[in-house]
């Protein structure tokens, strides 16, 4: 997936109401592209054989 | 102050407690010594927000009037403590670290600290953290925490200044709370004992959230023994806080033999062996390793290949649920937020909601394969960091690179998010010191409810490597005399 462009980031953060200012914006497109390529990662993983549990229910095994 | 008194001070909260009792000490002495560590040292190393002297005086004062009648009011009367400022203090100011709290007074305590006033314990303070617990602050509104140990180095977060506290003699105890690491880290940083329970034995009632599933409150200590005092004296069940276990509480503290026989313990290759592992921390906690074999617990490595993947999981689950609770805050008074705060949660509220799906799902993958170890091992052991200590002005630079965010955000919390994500107790105990003096953490992760066997192995370890009496030069590091 290509990365997200400090414009897409803008875009989206204004329409969420989420306050990016010109400091922020690079670093924020940064994080957000980290994030999005670690995410992506997990895909490759066999997700759907758990159920996405926060705990395990006490006493159980 | 005295040799004698910073002797006085440096003593673990079990032994200060048995002096106090045996009217060896007074709980007077015991404030006045800390109020005057503060004092002279504080001013460079920031551990404190608020210091509570005229009400610990008074409460001091009380206790020794009590102890002179021969009414104990519990096993900590007279010892003073201090808690992150993430957790209710009645009457006292509590930020969690943040200006957009800074005349926030709770009416009520949180439950872990009525718990220790009720155990007799004198609250002498709130102690700094990173801004709503979150970590990767970087002006901090209440003073910029500083390493006992070298105060251009980071102490660790987001405990911070309890992580200070404990290693530089500031108070006999501390409590923080660990949602990722929060206790542990500091704990391997400033060279203290950092102990996060199972989720659900302590109560977080009272206690500003970061992550509802993972937040855990928990001592920072100078020894092992303190964590396990304090550990006995807030565990449990609390109706205020429905998610806590009815489990009964053990006896932390008979738990500590001071060996390791029949523990079997087996080492998280991918943290030890690690490519970001530094050399010294390695050769350090292998040295640990073997130190309890030698203690008698039978060790071996282990593999759990879905470790690496922790801190990336942790950071959008918890840095999502953040960004919920924070967005009317974020939207209407976000220039009060510290930068490095902002554009962490601004950063989680972009992050795709599926995207947060396939990380819980990955959670519970990774949780399994943790307690899936965990059947075959009483403990874990791994690093709690992969580096020691790192220079303040090194991790408060700009991101330059998505490459260097997932490096600088992710990669250390792998070695600690692990257990915070199985709910799963955890401790970090000093292991050694780098060649500049920095202190370096092992970490010992077992099953769920069964702390016992986690300070059993810490405590044998610590009382064998001697660790716990080397203290930090803190006027040769810069602090003022």
């Amino acid at each position: 997936m290509a990365d997200l462009t400090l414009e897409d980031v803008r875009r989206l953060a204004a329409s969420l109401s989420l306050p990016v200012t010109r400091d922020d914006a690079a670093e924020i497109a940064h994080r957000l592209n980290a994030f999005l390529d670690a995410l992506a990662a997990l895909d490759a993983l066999p997700l759907e054989q758990v159920e996405p549990l926060p705990t395990r229910p006490e006493g159980s095994a | 102050m005295s040799a004698v008194d910073d002797d006085l001070a440096f003593t673990g909260a079990a032994r200060q407690a048995a002096l106090v009792r045996e009217k060896r000490v007074s709980p007077v002495e015991l404030v006045t010594a800390y109020l005057e560590r503060i004092e002279r040292l504080d001013g460079r190393l920031r551990a404190f927000i608020t210091v509570c002297r005229e009400s610990a005086l008074a409460a001091a004062a009380r206790a020794e009037a009590e102890a002179a009648r021969g009414n104990w009011r519990g096993p900590l009367h007279g010892i003073p403590f201090a808690v992150k400022d993430q957790l209710d203090t009645a009457g006292v100011l509590t930020t969690a670290g943040s200006a957009l709290l800074r005349t926030n007074i709770p009416a009520a305590d949180s439950t872990v600290v009525a718990r220790l006033k009720a155990a007799g314990a004198i609250l002498l303070g709130k102690l700094n953290l990173t801004e709503f617990a979150l970590g990767g602050t970087i002006r901090f509104p209440y003073g910029q925490p500083r390493n006992p140990w070298n105060p251009e180095h980071d102490p660790g977060g987001s405990s911070s200044g309890s992580g200070i506290a404990a290693a530089a003699a500031l108070c006999s105890i501390t409590l923080g709370e660990d949602t990722g690491g929060s206790v542990r880290s500091p704990a391997s940083y400033c060279g203290a004992v950092g102990l996060r329970p199972t989720w659900g034995r302590v109560s977080r009632h009272g206690c500003f959230p970061a992550a509802w599933s993972m937040d855990q409150v928990g001592p920072l200590t100078r020894t092992v023994e303190d964590a396990a005092l304090v550990l006995g004296l807030i565990a449990g069940y609390d109706a205020k806080d429905p998610l806590t276990s009815r489990a009964a509480v053990a006896d932390y503290c008979g738990a500590l033999t001071g060996g390791a026989t029949g523990l079997r313990i087996g080492v998280i290759a991918e943290l030890v062996d690690g490519a970001d592992t530094q050399m010294q921390v390695r050769a350090a906690v292998r040295e640990a390793s073997r130190g309890l074999a030698d203690l008698g617990a039978a060790v071996e490595d282990v593999s759990l290949p879905l470790v690496p993947l922790a801190g990336a999981v942790f950071m959008a689950l918890c840095d999502s649920e953040a960004a919920g609770r924070h967005k009317g805050w974020l939207s209407e008074r976000a220039e009060e937020y510290d930068q490095g705060t902002r554009r962490r949660l601004v950063t989680a509220g972009l992050i795709p909601a599926v995207a947060v799906h396939r990380a819980a799902r990955a959670r519970a993958l990774i949780r399994e394969q943790v307690l899936e170890a965990l059947g075959k091992f009483d403990l874990l052991l791994a690093p709690t960091s992969p580096h020691p200590a790192p220079a303040i002005a090194s991790h408060t630079a700009p991101v330059t690179s998505k490459e260097e965010a997932g490096a600088r955000f992710f990669g250390r919390r792998s070695y600690t998010t692990p257990a915070s994500l199985a709910g799963v107790p955890a401790i970090s105990v000093p292991c050694g010191f780098t060649s500049g003096g920095l202190p370096i953490g092992l970490q010992l992760i077992g099953r769920p409810f069964a702390e016992c066997a986690v300070l059993r192995a810490a405590d044998a370890w610590e009382k064998a490597a001697g660790l716990a009496s080397r203290r930090p030069p803190l006027a040769a590091a810069g602090a003022p005399l």
